[in-house]
């Protein structure tokens, strides 16, 4: 007998409205359905009877925590219509704030992990540290979220000696805890052994359902949007593309870790490079029927937005596909098999308590459909009898650092 | 392999299957062809170069046609395939059979669109409430949000 446990739209563990529907077999998930559009807003539609001007800050309102990755892919790519070349300067202020954001969201994104796999520590950790990165891009843009620092050909605002002495002492300071967190993760066998081997997704599933970001690269395909098809000034600055081969939650907490510590380097190459002169040249306020296609390396994978201009100052089109949705029919494919209790997990940001809540008297046959009222005492027992003629096998895991 | 020579093997390779190939910008290429042709075309792009990542599924509203582009991308460049439909039977084929990443961009194009994919495993609406009414594609140009009257419960 099958078993469907629907989650959301609306659920206490939920941080955004989705639905899942799961297909049970026992404690192991079978199939998966979603239902998105909980949260739609319209903003395709909205775009095109908005200029040019008004979608820089509309585009920034797509997501809370990567804004700067859709204002910069809408940017370039109404920068490439325009034929309009950035000042230098401005792209450097620019990469430095992409990436500052890459460090905020990386750092996010372990605490989350931390607070699923039940290491709340790592969690108040990291969020910490986060704060440091919050006070930078709050000095340099006055704001927490919503930078706003792009204008078309270069940035709004630019940075002073001060700010940059501020930013590269942070630097020092984030450097010396990620490396800390490396050494306390490497040496801390259960946030090791709930990771790994959860949530696997082989090569060949990832390059088929198309998943973006750290959640390929940690399935061992090299692809990276700053690599293949550089934007900013990508292609002036030295740094690797990070992968692993383990196929899991802890390739993919791996491959953000290495990340920040790439990202680190990046900004104090731009910081050291810095170079001189305006921040911006001036824009033309229409632009020419055209299209362009737009790619840009958010820090949750591969962000696109397809422009298509009509001769005035409004676009004809824009095309948004944020990373998270190429990444639903992976996330799919990682829950088929896999535990409930490692929902949480995979879905990192998603907590749904199914279990816990419920004082379970009546128990239907996962296979043979048949009821049977248990008191709790008579389930306890069972389950005691149970684990002690299970021979528990020890998991051979390993960080791979 | 750089992007010229792509498009030189393409313009050489399957002609007959293509109506144009161009180089629309650095990295960019352009790949015009008939919505019969298009399974045929995405296959050759994915066993000739490994263009095997759809980034996503663009529609564009014509008036008369829609356009419907599959950005396709790897490390050597980017191939934006495009097809038209018409307004009045707008069907495209499923290339989930040579893409199973792509379903998702397949089915919002049915919600906002109401192109007919052909073939696609779920069918079902993605991105559109339960009680949206049927007939109504909101991305279409000639469709316009008419907000609807506020109503105060207890007012008069």
């Amino acid at each position: 007998m099958e078993f469907k446990v629907s989650l959301g739209p609306q659920h206490p563990a939920l941080h955004e409205p989705i639905s899942l529907r799961m297909t049970l077999d026992g404690e192991i998930i079978r199939d998966a359905d979603l239902k998105l559009g909980y949260n739609h807003r319209g903003i395709e539609k909205l775009a095109e009877s908005r200029t040019f001007i008004q979608n820089l800050y509309l585009t920034e309102r797509i997501c809370g925590i990567c804004s700067f990755s859709h204002q910069t892919c809408f940017t370039q790519g109404v920068e490439k219509l325009m034929e309009l070349v950035p000042a230098k300067r401005g792209l450097y202020i620019r990469t430095l704030v992409c990436e500052l954001e890459r460090v905020h969201s990386h750092l996010l994104w372990l605490g989350v992990a931390g607070q699923e796999a039940g290491f709340e520590s790592f969690f108040m950790y990291t969020w910490r540290d986060r704060e440091v990165v919050m006070d930078i891009l709050d000095t340099i843009s006055g704001n927490r979220v919503h930078y706003s620092m792009n204008t078309f050909g270069g940035v709004r605002r630019d940075i002073d000696e001060i700010q940059r002495k501020h930013i590269l002492d942070s630097l020092d300071l984030l450097r010396t805890r990620t490396e800390y967190y490396l050494n306390l993760a490497a040496t801390e066998p259960t946030f090791v052994g709930r990771l790994s081997g959860v949530g696997k997704l082989s090569k060949e599933q990832a390059i088929a359902l198309c998943a973006v970001g750290p959640t390929l690269r940690a399935s061992g395909v090299p692809m990276d949007v700053r690599k293949d098809d550089p934007y900013a000034v990508y292609d002036e600055i030295p740094f690797e593309v990070c992968t692993a081969d383990s196929c899991d939650v802890l390739g993919r907490a791996v491959v953000r870790v290495k990340e920040l510590m790439q990202s680190y380097n990046i900004i104090e190459f731009l910081l050291k490079n810095l170079p001189a002169g305006p921040i911006k040249v001036k824009a033309p306020r229409k632009v020419k029927e055209n299209e362009v296609f737009s790619r840009y390396e958010a820090p949750r994978g591969e962000n696109v937005h397809y422009i298509k201009s009509n001769g005035s100052d409004k676009p004809e089109r824009l095309k948004v596909r944020a990373p998270t949705l190429a990444n639903y029919p992976a996330t799919i494919a990682m829950l088929k098999d896999g535990f409930i209790a490692d929902i949480p997990l995979i879905f990192a940001a998603i907590d749904p308590c199914i279990c816990c809540a419920e004082r379970l008297v009546q128990l239907d046959h996962p296979r043979s459909g048949e009821s049977k009222v248990l008191t709790f005492s008579q389930l306890r027992q069972m389950a005691n009898q149970r684990y002690k003629n299970k021979q528990f096998k020890k998991k051979e895991t390993l960080w791979p650092f | 392999m750089n992007a010229e020579a792509i498009v030189q093997k393409i313009s050489s390779d399957i002609k007959d299957k293509i109506q144009e190939v161009s180089l629309a910008a650095p990295l960019r290429i352009n790949v015009k062809v008939d919505r019969e042709k298009l399974l045929a075309v995405l296959q050759y792009l994915k066993e000739q170069f490994g263009f095997t990542h759809l980034a996503t599924i663009s529609g564009v509203d014509l008036g008369e046609s829609f356009e419907v582009i599959y950005h396709l991308a790897s490390h050597l460049a980017t191939v934006n395939v495009r097809i038209l439909t018409p307004r009045s039977a707008p069907t495209i084929p499923s290339t989930v059979s040579i893409i199973p990443g792509a379903i998702l961009y397949e089915r919002e194009l049915q919600d906002m669109f109401g192109l007919v994919v052909q073939n696609i495993p779920n069918p079902r609406p993605l991105l559109l409430a339960d009680d949206w009414p049927a007939g109504e594609y909101p991305l279409r140009k000639d469709w316009h949000f008419n907000r609807p009257a506020e109503k105060i419960p207890g007012g008069k």
